[in-house]
């Protein structure tokens, strides 16, 4: 039975849709992607390393080091281990996570339909304005009538994948008391 | 340190390379038929099990697993190459509204592979539940003894007397303060290390998985073992199965490669657990073999909510046995049903786990992960399937026909988890705790059971809200003697189809209300036995 709240569901999941179709124009506003330290890349383009590259360090805030130089390779590791990540999940998990990325780039449209829905940012070199738009996803209502569940979904696969990448990495260990894995022999 | 760890005998490992049958399904370039006498889908706690019992029988079997064949000098104790590698969906799997994180075993040694070696008989309280109420037969405490002691001289199941780690010690603690009964919990292990990995495969052969015993044990006895490959489909004639349809996974093992594998059986047995065997039923879209809709419904998960206290000692979770303390004082105190009873355990807190199982962002979860190595964590396991309400979940086929599982946690079952939230401060406050988190989105983190008890009264009990976790699914091709009510028969035998089985977790017509595993060996055993018997006259 197609109720009044699916109505609104479904027309409110076709407009992120829409969103993610119309992103194949790119913003000029998209952050450059960081060097990826030699990686070959299979999922994550310029553009949505160029957003992680603005994300991460607001997700990760004091967990990420303090020497520019540290964090910055840091940065380009997570990213690095996002791909990985990512590469090795189903097919349909993988289009999930594209249909994520094409909301985050479309920060293009001027129009405020986009930002009422999703609230991504209009810049991404505004830590406060990432931080806000981060929480406006983490305390999405997941029962939304508008977005339904889809933001709170998002926020968790972001900070999820980040939070994996940073605290696998032997990098992290010293900040978060872990001596690593025993040694055997 | 990775490189020495070829000093402990790899013995799984020599044994193939000493001619025990393995293909790697990856590996095929053309379309592959092989026959056998019987199949069997999966190579966790029922496959394994069943594998060994068939082939020292005589008869020939081909195991066909969709993970990899990893052993023990390929476990490294490193969590981002554990969990692609040895976990469905790389660890993420997730129910269908995402309100549920799954972890599910995807190795040959299926979860018996990555679990935390938590050895349980089904409590007898269980078994009573399906002998009065679901009109089970065969299943009483004195019918299942000799099969649990089957599996725990098998798998070498015995009581842990290494003293536990800070961890679990502080669920002993608080418990005792509190006048709650606690218990510690026996282990499939032997010559074990203590070291604190068993979720990232067993670097050591000390997790005595179907790994490094029964697999093994159908392998001396001629079985063939074929990995990477994703059981599809079964074919039916008559109503009966005259061929299995495998597809070769690619290498990394995301993906089906295109290679297809027939096998021709006379007999199939479904062990690729209480998500991939009915998926497999499912796919195969035949009437006889889910008559009545039953295939995939009553899908049941042990629901897990989780507390996380500072402690003011160091904790260091993350090494010595994982869980090896647990208190089942809510589940005894509640087994009217009136409200539902849940079992209090702990995890591993090794650092991505944790990070990732913790809500939020920024200075306050860094702050935490900075605090980590005093840091305790219990998780409540709710008894789900013992209530009208508690109907569980359903299996479902996704666009590609890859399984979803459709899990809407009932409110009588999330009256459970807040009563949980608070039964896990209380212990850890008791445990000397100077704060408590709830694991809630809206919650904070508390420096009084006052303060806590308040919260957690008003916190909205929703999914995506409340983290909710489970490691064990059971359920969804339910054994019982109705034909009209059940898809397997008491012995584990298809009730339309004569030559299918079905010997994993999928068959239990309610949750355990433990951990799994022995359950599933100790019905697995039962079934193989009486299924060898009939084959091989």
């Amino acid at each position: 039975m197609l109720t009044r709240r699916k109505l609104f569901k479904q027309s409110a999941v076709s407009a992120i849709t829409m969103l993610a179709l119309e992103s194949c124009y790119s913003s000029p506003e998209i952050p450059p992607a960081p060097d990826g330290l030699g990686h070959n890349f299979e999922f994550l383009t310029p553009a949505d390393r160029g957003i992680l590259s603005k994300l991460t360090p607001v997700i990760l805030a004091e967990g990420l080091p303090t020497i520019t130089e540290q964090k910055a390779l840091a940065i380009r590791e997570i990213i690095v281990g996002w791909d990985i990540a990512v590469s090795g999940l189903p097919p349909l998990t993988q289009a999930e996570i594209r249909k994520l990325f094409s909301v985050l780039d479309s920060n293009f449209i001027l129009s405020l339909t986009p930002r009422l829905l999703t609230g991504v940012p209009d810049a991404w070199d505004n830590t406060k304005e990432i931080d806000e738009f981060l929480n406006n996803w983490r305390f999405s209502d997941p029962q939304s009538l508008v977005t339904g569940n889809e933001l709170r979904v998002g926020y968790m696969g972001m900070v999820e994948l980040t939070m994996a990448s940073w605290y696998a990495n032997p990098r992290s260990w010293d900040f978060c008391g872990y001596a690593g894995p025993p040694v055997l022999w | 340190m990775h490189e020495k760890q070829n000093e402990i005998r790899d013995f799984v490992a020599e044994g193939f390379q000493q001619g025990w049958k393995h293909l790697d399904a990856s590996s095929l370039s053309s379309d592959k038929t092989l026959e056998t006498d019987v199949v069997i889908i999966g190579s966790g706690a029922g496959g394994g099990s069943a594998a060994e019992i068939l082939a020292e029988a005589g008869l020939h079997v081909i195991i066909v697993e969709e993970g990899p064949l990893q052993t023990s000098k390929d476990f490294h104790m490193k969590e981002d190459e554990a969990y692609p590698k040895l976990y469905q969906e790389s660890g993420g799997r997730q129910t269908k509204d995402r309100g549920i994180k799954i972890f599910q075993g995807r190795m040959v040694g299926g979860g018996t592979g990555i679990n935390w070696t938590t050895s349980f008989r089904t409590p007898a309280t269980t078994l009573k539940y399906w002998a009065e109420e679901m009109g089970l037969k065969g299943f009483s405490e004195n019918e299942m003894r000799p099969w649990f002691e089957w599996a725990e001289k098998r798998y070498k199941i015995q009581k842990w007397t290494v003293p536990p780690n800070a961890n679990n010690s502080a669920l002993e603690k608080g418990c005792g303060k509190l006048g709650i009964s606690w218990g510690k919990i026996s282990r499939n292990v032997t010559g074990c290390l203590n070291l604190g990995y068993c979720g990232t495969g067993c670097p050591v052969n000390a997790k005595q998985s179907t790994l490094v015993t029964t697999i093994p044990g159908a392998l001396k006895a001629g079985a063939m073992l074929i990995s990477k490959a994703r059981a599809e489909a079964f074919v039916l004639k008559k109503g009966v199965i005259t061929e299995l349809k495998c597809r070769a996974m690619t290498s990394r093992g995301n993906a089906p490669s295109g290679q297809l594998i027939t096998i021709k059986a006379r007999h199939y047995v479904l062990a690729a657990g209480a998500i991939g065997s009915p998926a497999i039923l499912l796919r195969s879209g035949e009437k006889s073999l889910n008559p009545h809709g039953l295939v995939g419904t009553r899908t049941f998960l042990h629901p897990v909510n989780v507390s996380g206290a500072i402690m003011p000692f160091p904790v260091k979770g993350e090494y010595g046995a994982p869980q090896t303390s647990y208190s089942d004082h809510y589940v005894e105190t509640r087994l009217d049903n009136k409200k539902p009873g849940f079992k209090l355990e702990c995890p591993p807190l090794q650092p991505m786990l944790m990070a990732t199982a913790l809500d939020g962002h920024g200075k306050i979860h860094a702050e935490i992960m900075k605090q980590r190595p005093n840091l305790q964590v219990l998780i409540a396991l709710q008894r789900d399937g013992f209530h009208p309400e508690s109907t569980g979940g359903q299996v479902y086929l996704k666009s590609d026909g890859t399984p979803g599982l459709d899990y809407q946690v009932s409110r009588y079952i999330w009256e459970g988890i807040r009563d949980a939230f608070l039964a896990m401060a209380e212990i850890q406050f008791a445990a000397g705790a100077k704060m408590v988190a709830p694991v809630h989105r809206d919650a904070g983190i508390y420096g009084s059971i006052k303060e806590v008890k308040q919260v957690i009264a008003e916190l909205p009990m929703e999914i995506l809200k409340a983290r909710l976790f489970s490691a064990h699914v059971m359920g969804g091709c339910p054994m019982g003697e109705d034909s009209a009510k059940s898809v397997v028969n008491s012995n584990g035998l298809h009730h339309e189809v004569g030559n299918l089985s079905v010997f994993d977790g999928s068959v239990f017509p309610t949750s355990i209300a433990a951990n799994p595993m022995e359950s599933i060996f100790a019905t697995t055993a039962k079934f193989a036995t009486d299924l060898a018997k009939g084959m091989v006259n």
